[in-house]
C-alpha cells in the first residue's frame, strides 16, 4: 500500500519551481489598508500581496478567499517594511522607499506612486531599510536601516531633511515617543538611540549589552525590536526583553524568555511580543508575569 | 239549310280552340267552296263597336218582346197568341243573332288569341336568335381571348438578348432593317440565330465525344504498356540485388521491412511508419527495425472456416484434458492471465544513437487483448561503464525512462477498459508485470497513435497517425536528453562517491578559488528512509517527495561542523532541480525551523538554482548545487558572530571578503558570491 500523497497533479518544471519559492519566502513586513479591508504583505523576494480581511474572515470564506486579491513585483529586494497613510501604502527595502495608492494598488498593473531615495554615502552597496516610521504631526516619514543614520523624509515635498548619525551598525527598529516628538532607534550595535526631532540630536543613548541582567553574550548584542510607551521603553533581541524606565535608563522589568525576540508591541497595559524562531505570541503585564500565551 | 250550317258551324265554333278545329274548318271550307261564306272573313269586315251596340240593341229588344209576350200573356186572348208567336218569331230571330253576335265574338277571340299568338311566336323566334347570337358572341370572345393568351413555345425558349443578338448574328439571318422594325420579323429572326447556334454547338458536342473515345482508347493502350512493366522492373530489381549489396544500399532490405511492416499490429504499425518518417525527415540518428515471427503473425489472422475447425478442435482438446487432469482453479487463473497479457509476436525496435556513442534500445510490444504497447528500454554505452554504487538505478531498464512526462510513471495501465478485464481474471495491477512485459508509459501509447480519454471512454480506441506524429519529435528529443543527463550523472556519481565535486572549468566563476568544506560522503537512500529524516517535512508537505524520484544523503565537513544535506533527484533532471534539505551539526543541530540562516542556504540552492546550471544542457547542475553549499558552509562557519563570553579563538578565521556580515531584520549572512570580484553580499 502506497502512503497517501498530498496531492497527485504531476509536477511540471513551473510547478516545482512555484512550490520551492514558496517554501523558502519569508514575508517581513505587512500594513492594513486605511479602511480596514485589506491586508498588504510583502516578502523576501521583493513582492507586495494584497489579501482582502473582509472576505477571508466573513463566514463564507473558502479557500480561495484566503489566496491574495493581487500580487506584483514591487521591489528588486526584499521589502523589509511597509506603513499606511490614510492614502498610501509606502513600502521600503533594498534602499528605496516607494509609494502606491490604496485606491489604485487592486488594479492589474499598478506603478508606483513615487519612490525616493535618501542619499546615501557609500556607492558600493546599496544599504537596506528596515524600518519605517510615520511622524503624523509633521508630516514626514523617518527612514533607517542599514547605512545606520536616520533620515527623515517630508512626505508633501519628498526632500529629505535630516539625517541623524550616530549608530555604529546597521539600524533595526525605529519607535515614536509621541509627548515629547522622539524619536528610539535601536541597531546592531547594541544601542538604542534616543533623538529630538526638533532638534535633530541624540538625547539618550542606552547600551543595553552593557546591563549584566539582561545581556546575553552567546545571542549577540543587537536591538531587534523597540516598543515605547512615553515613559515606559520594551526592548529586545540579542539581549533579553526588558522592560525600561527612559527617564532614569534602568531596567525595571526583565522578561523570562529564552529566543531572541524580533515583534514587541505596547498595547493598553500589556506587552505583546513574538520571536522569530518559535510559534507562540507571549502577552505579558507590564510587571512581568507571563498572562497567557497564543500559539500558531 | 241554314240550320245545317249552323248546326254544323255549331261545333265549330264551340271547339273553338285551334287547330283541328280550323282542320275541319278547312275541309269544311274545301266542301263547301261555292256556298260557303267565310264568318272569319265577315268578322275582319264588321265593326266591334257596331257589333256591340247591335248586340245591346238586340238584348233590348229581346226584353221588350219578352215584356210584351209577358204582357200579353198576362192579359190574354186569342189574337194574343198569334201576336205571341209573332212575337217568338220576333224574339228567335233576335236570339239568332245573339247567337251570330256570339259566335263572331268567339271568332273575334279567337282571332286575337291567335294573333297575339303569332306574335309572340315571332318573338320567341328573334328571342332565341338573340340568345343563339349571344352564346355565339361569348363563344368567339372566348376564342379570342384564348387566343390572345396562347403562349406559343417559341416563348419559352431562353433567346439571347437583343443587343447581342445584334451583335453576334451575321446580318443574313439578324436582317436588322426589317426586323428592328418588325417585331415579328424580329422573333422570327432571333428563333433563326438561335437554331442556328444550337446547331452549331450540336456539332460541336459529337466533335467532342469522339475526341473523348480517342482519348480513352489512348489511355487504354498506355495502361496496358505500364502494366506489362511491372514484371520487367522486379526483374530488373532482382538483377541489381548483387549490386546493391556491393554498393551498401539496401534498398531490398527496407522493401522487405515494409513487407514485414504490413504483418504489425495498427498501433505498432502507425508507431513504424511515423518513427521511420522522423528518421528519414529530421533525425539520422534514429534507426528502426522490426522483430519477431511473422509467421506467427500471420497465423493470428487465419480465415475464419479454419478458425472455427481449429476451435471445435481445440474445445474437443480442453474438454478431453479437463477430463484427464482437472487443474486447479489457480491454474486455469494463471493460463486466463497469460492468455490476457499476450503480446503481438512483432515488435518494434528503435535505436537512438546519442553524440557520444552510447545507444538507446527501446523494444515496443503490442498487447493485444489490452489495446496498449508497452517499452522495454536498454542503454549502451561505447565503453563499458563501471557503475558506482549510488548510480545503481539511474541507468536501470526499469527507471531510466521514467516520468519522462511529469507524471508518468508507466506502472499503471492507461486504458480504463483493462479495470473489467483485470477484475475477470483477478489481476490487481499492471505493476506487477511490468518487469516482465515492459512499461505501458502514456507517451509510448502516443507514439502509436492511442488515445485513452478520461471524460469520455470510448469503445473501441484506433490508432491515430496524427497523434502519433505531433509526439514523436518532443518525444525523441526528451529521449535523447534523458540517456545523456543520466549518462553524464552516472560520470558524476562516480566522482562523488570519492569525495570529489567534479566542476567543470565553464563553471568555475561561480565559485571562489579556495573552498575548504569538502564532501566526504554520497550515497543513496530509501524513499521511505527520506520521508522519516525529521529535517525534510516541509519538502514531503508540499508534495515533492513522491515515490518516482531519487533520493541521495551528502555529507559535507569541514574542521568539526558537519553538514547533512538530504537530495530529491527528479527523474526529469535536469529541468527540474534536484531539491536539498540542510541540517548543520555544529555548535547544537540547526535545520531550518530553528535557522534562518540554514534556510536561506537552502534558497540559494533550490530557488536560485538557474545561476547554477551552466552550459546547455545543464548537466553540471548538480555538481554545481553541491560545490555551492560547500562554500555557503564555509562563509556560514566564518562568519559566526564571536561569542565574547567564550574564551578561546574562532574555530574558522574569517578568509572571506565581505562588504557586511549581517544585513536585514533577519540578519542573514552574506551568501551571494560576486565573480569577479570575489566578494559575498546579500540578496
Amino acid at each position: 500500500m502506497e502512503r497517501a500523497v498530498p496531492h497527485a497533479i504531476p509536477l511540471g518544471q513551473m510547478e516545482v519551481f512555484q512550490a520551492l519559492q514558496r517554501l523558502h519566502m519569508t514575508i517581513f513586513s505587512q500594513s492594513v489598508s486605511p479602511c480596514g479591508k485589506f491586508l498588504a504583505a510583502g516578502n523576501n523576494y521583493g513582492q507586495i500581496a494584497i489579501f482582502s480581511l473582509s472576505a477571508a474572515l466573513s463566514s463564507e470564506a473558502k479557500e480561495e478567499s484566503k489566496k491574495p486579491v493581487v500580487t506584483f513585483q514591487a521591489h528588486d529586494g526584499p521589502v523589509y517594511s511597509m506603513v499606511s497613510t490614510d492614502r498610501h501604502l509606502l513600502s521600503a527595502g533594498d534602499g528605496e522607499v516607494k509609494a502606491w495608492l490604496w485606491a489604485e494598488i487592486l488594479k492589474k498593473g499598478c506603478k508606483e506612486l513615487w519612490r525616493r531615495q535618501p542619499p546615501y554615502r557609500t556607492s558600493l552597496e546599496v544599504p537596506e531599510i528596515n524600518a519605517l516610521l510615520l511622524v503624523p504631526k509633521e508630516n514626514s516619514l523617518i527612514l533607517a536601516g542599514g547605512d545606520c543614520q536616520l533620515h527623515t523624509m517630508d512626505l508633501e515635498t519628498g526632500a529629505f531633511t535630516r539625517a541623524l548619525r550616530g549608530h555604529t551598525d546597521y539600524i533595526h527598529c525605529l519607535a515614536l515617543r509621541e509627548r515629547s516628538p522622539e524619536v528610539l532607534s535601536g541597531g546592531e550595535d547594541g544601542a538604542v538611540r534616543l533623538w529630538d526631532l526638533r532638534t535633530a540630536k541624540e538625547v539618550q543613548t542606552i547600551e543595553v549589552y552593557k546591563h549584566e541582567e539582561c545581556s546575553r553574550p552567546h545571542n549577540g548584542r543587537w536591538i531587534g525590536c523597540l516598543a515605547t510607551d512615553s515613559d515606559w521603553m520594551v526592548c529586545g533581541g540579542g539581549p533579553a526583553l526588558t522592560l525600561w524606565h527612559l527617564r532614569s535608563s534602568t531596567p525595571t522589568t526583565i522578561f523570562p524568555m529564552r529566543a531572541p525576540q524580533k515583534h514587541v508591541t505596547f498595547y493598553q497595559d500589556l506587552v505583546l511580543t513574538a520571536a522569530g524562531n518559535s510559534c507562540r505570541v507571549d502577552v505579558f503585564t507590564n510587571l512581568g508575569y507571563r498572562a497567557f500565551s497564543l500559539s500558531f | 239549310m241554314s240550320s245545317e250550317s249552323s248546326k254544323k258551324r255549331k261545333p265549330k265554333v264551340i271547339r273553338s280552340d285551334g287547330a283541328p278545329a280550323e282542320g275541319k274548318r278547312n275541309r269544311s271550307d274545301t266542301e263547301q267552296e261555292g256556298k260557303y261564306y267565310s264568318e272569319e272573313a265577315e268578322v275582319d269586315l264588321r265593326d266591334p263597336g257596331r257589333d256591340y251596340e247591335l248586340y245591346k240593341y238586340t238584348c233590348q229588344e229581346l226584353q221588350r218582346l219578352m215584356a210584351e209576350i209577358q204582357d200579353l200573356k198576362s192579359r190574354g186572348g186569342k189574337d194574343v197568341a198569334v201576336e205571341i208567336e209573332d212575337r217568338r218569331i220576333q224574339s228567335c230571330v233576335h236570339f239568332m243573332t245573339l247567337k251570330k253576335l256570339n259566335r263572331l265574338a268567339h271568332i273575334r277571340l279567337k282571332k286575337g288569341r291567335d294573333q297575339t299568338h303569332e306574335a309572340k311566336q315571332k318573338v320567341d323566334a328573334y328571342h332565341l336568335q338573340l340568345q343563339n347570337l349571344l352564346y355565339e358572341v361569348m363563344h368567339l370572345q372566348k376564342e379570342i381571348t384564348k387566343c390572345l393568351e396562347f403562349k406559343s413555345k417559341h416563348e419559352e425558349i431562353d433567346l439571347v438578348s437583343l443587343e447581342e443578338f445584334y451583335k453576334e448574328a451575321p446580318p443574313d439571318i439578324s436582317k436588322a432593317e426589317v426586323t428592328m422594325g418588325d417585331p415579328h420579323q424580329q422573333t422570327l429572326a432571333r428563333l433563326d440565330w438561335e437554331l442556328e447556334q444550337r446547331k452549331r454547338l450540336a456539332e460541336k458536342y459529337r466533335e467532342c465525344l469522339s475526341n473523348k473515345e480517342k482519348i480513352l482508347k489512348e489511355i487504354e493502350v498506355k495502361k496496358e504498356y505500364l502494366s506489362s512493366l511491372q514484371p520487367r522492373l522486379n526483374s530488373i530489381m532482382q538483377a541489381s540485388l548483387p549490386v546493391q549489396e556491393y554498393l551498401f544500399m539496401p534498398f531490398d532490405q527496407a522493401h522487405k521491412q515494409y513487407e514485414t511492416a504490413r504483418h504489425l499490429p495498427p498501433p505498432l504499425y502507425v508507431l513504424f511508419v511515423q518513427a521511420t518518417a522522423y528518421g528519414q525527415a529530421c533525425d539520422k540518428t534514429l534507426s528502426v527495425a522490426i522483430e519477431g515471427s511473422v509467421d506467427e503473425a500471420k497465423a493470428l489472422f487465419k480465415p475464419p472456416e479454419d478458425s472455427q475447425d481449429d476451435e471445435s478442435d481445440s474445445d474437443a482438446e480442453e474438454e478431453q484434458t479437463t477430463k484427464r487432469r482437472r487443474p486447479t482453479l489457480g491454474v486455469q487463473l494463471d493460463d486466463k492471465r497469460k492468455e490476457m497479457l499476450k503480446r503481438h509476436p512483432l515488435s518494434v525496435m528503435l535505436d537512438l544513437k546519442c553524440k557520444d556513442d552510447s545507444v538507446l534500445h527501446l523494444t515496443f510490444y503490442y498487447l493485444m487483448n489490452l489495446n496498449i504497447m508497452t517499452v522495454k528500454a536498454k542503454v549502451t554505452t561505447a565503453t563499458e561503464l563501471i557503475t558506482p554504487i549510488s548510480a545503481g538505478d539511474l541507468l536501470s531498464p526499469d527507471s531510466v525512462l521514467s516520468c519522462l512526462y511529469p507524471g508518468d510513471h508507466g506502472k499503471k495501465t492507461p486504458n480504463p477498459a483493462n479495470q473489467y478485464q483485470f477484475d475477470k481474471v483477478g489481476i490487481l495491477t499492471l505493476r506487477d508485470y511490468v518487469l516482465d512485459l515492459g512499461h505501458p508509459y502514456l507517451w509510448v501509447q502516443k507514439l502509436g497513435g492511442l488515445h485513452f480519454p478520461k471524460e469520455q471512454p470510448q469503445h473501441t480506441v484506433i490508432a491515430d497517425h496524427s497523434l502519433s506524429a505531433s509526439h514523436m519529435e518532443t518525444t525523441m528529443k526528451l529521449l535523447k536528453t534523458r540517456v545523456q543527463s543520466r549518462l553524464a550523472l552516472h560520470k558524476q556519481f562516480a566522482s562523488l562517491e570519492h569525495g570529489i565535486v567534479p566542476v567543470t572549468s565553464d563553471c568555475q566563476y561561480l565559485f571562489p578559488a579556495k573552498v575548504v568544506s569538502r564532501l566526504v560522503k554520497w550515497v543513496t537512500i530509501a524513499h521511505e528512509d527520506y520521508m522519516e529524516l525529521h529535517f525534510t517535512k516541509d519538502i514531503v508537505e508540499a508534495g515533492l517527495a513522491e515515490d518516482t524520484n531519487l533520493y541521495y544523503m551528502a555529507l559535507v565537513e569541514r574542521g568539526t561542523a558537519k553538514l547533512q544535506a538530504a537530495v530529491v533527484l527528479n527523474p526529469g533532471y535536469s529541468s527540474i532541480p534536484p531539491v536539498f534539505q540542510l541540517c548543520l551539526n555544529w555548535k547544537g543541530e540547526k535545520t531550518n525551523s530553528n535557522d534562518d540562516n540554514i534556510r536561506a542556504m537552502e534558497s540559494e540552492v533550490n530557488v536560485c538554482y538557474k545561476e547554477l546550471c551552466g552550459p546547455r544542457p545543464s548537466h553540471q547542475l548538480l555538481t554545481n548545487q553541491l560545490q555551492r553549499l560547500c562554500v555557503l558552509l564555509d562563509v556560514y562557519l566564518e562568519t559566526d558572530s564571536h561569542d565574547d563570553s567564550v574564551e578561546g579563538p574562532k574555530e574558522f578565521p574569517q578568509e572571506k571578503m565581505c562588504l557586511r556580515l549581517f544585513r536585514g531584520p533577519s540578519r542573514m549572512k552574506p551568501f551571494k558570491y560576486n565573480h569577479p570580484q570575489g566578494f559575498f553580499s546579500h540578496r
